[in-house]
């Protein structure tokens, strides 16, 4: 979301929603119907996006989703990060000026 | 002039070889939703409510940019476009503040009737809440950045139709803002005329005229066919 150039909306707003769902899910403050909405919003990015960069974003994130996706439910539904990385403590998101 | 045949929702059209699907949809009854369109300007893409389906283009495309070819077969309705224009339009509330109780804009907005028109009940995303500047500092205009969605309609105008090129884009991403001169107060500019146009042309309420209070802003456009045709026609009393 840190290289979207802003022209487009797929990836300008997109990319930030998913990052912040992403965000959501590691500390452990997500439901499944999160995830329903990353997926959903990941195939909108991906296929909505002006160029390659907005087409290509949620590509780890999908990925991710296919082959790991007993991961992404642990977070949500045990609390717990199965590797061990993910800290699962709920922090204030943080708001955005420009 | 070339003509191209194509199918548009199994409607056979005729158009010109230089038009654009969105073009030729119009011409022919066929809604398509737009924002960052308007016609008199450049085309940029980048909305992407206009998107349609080609077959065999692996991906959904923009019709306001792509040229018709023949034999194209375009669908610009279907249960995936629906889902992806209902999406950017919840991104767009979620992204700026869009109050429509208290804007200006109330019920003249094309952010709200496009909104309508792809069914948007509600927004599921959080709202982001954005600290954005307002800038009063001009005699008879006003830019709310809250209520921008970065359409570039007032950058374009700007440029293509006053020639004045006050405004730009600055920044990138979720932060990028429309711009006076070098990021400076409106009143300060050297460039603008203030001639109005990029307030008339906003499709919503970050560009509005002094003075108004909720609902009470509509804007013309008239003057941009108007113009347009005048400078290929050379045709300037009506």
């Amino acid at each position: 979301m840190d290289e979207s150039c802003g022209k487009c909306i797929p990836c300008r707003a997109g990319t930030v929603q998913l990052h912040d769902l992403l965000v959501k899910i590691t500390r452990g403050q997500a439901t499944m119907a999160d995830l329903i909405l990353l997926e959903e919003l990941a195939d909108m990015v991906k296929h909505a996006s002006l160029c390659g960069l907005g087409q290509n974003a949620p590509n780890p994130l999908l990925s991710t989703l296919r082959y790991f996706r007993d991961e992404y439910t642990s977070h949500i539904v045990d609390r717990a990060c199965p590797a061990g990385v993910c800290a699962m403590r709920p922090i204030e998101p943080e708001r955005v000026t420009s | 002039v070339t003509v191209r045949t194509l199918a548009i929702d199994d409607v056979p059209v005729g158009a010109r070889e230089d038009e654009t699907i969105l073009e030729a949809a119009r011409d022919h009854g066929i809604s398509i939703p737009t924002l960052c369109h308007l016609e008199g300007l450049s085309p940029v893409g980048a909305c992407r409510l206009c998107m349609v389906e080609v077959k065999g283009a692996s991906r959904p495309v923009a019709a306001c940019v792509t040229k018709v070819a023949e034999g194209m077969e375009v669908t610009t309705d279907s249960p995936r476009l629906r889902v992806y224009r209902r999406m950017i339009v919840e991104l767009l509330f979620a992204e700026g503040n869009h109050v429509c109780s208290v804007c200006v804009v109330n019920g003249h907005c094309d952010l709200q009737n496009v909104a309508y028109a792809v069914g948007m009940t509600h927004v599921r995303y959080p709202y982001r809440a954005p600290d954005r500047r307002v800038d009063a500092s001009h005699e008879r205009f006003v830019v709310d950045h809250n209520r921008c969605i970065l359409c570039t309609r007032c950058v374009r105008v700007c440029d293509e139709v006053e020639g004045a090129h006050t405004w730009d884009v600055a920044g990138r991403g979720h932060a990028s803002r429309v711009i006076i001169d070098l990021d400076q107060p409106w009143k300060t500019s050297d460039t603008c005329t203030s001639c109005g146009k990029c307030v008339q042309v906003c499709p919503t309420g970050a560009l509005f005229e002094k003075g108004v209070s909720a609902a009470e802003m509509v804007k013309h456009r008239e003057f941009l066919a108007f113009i347009t045709t005048a400078r290929e026609t050379h045709r300037w009393i009506k």
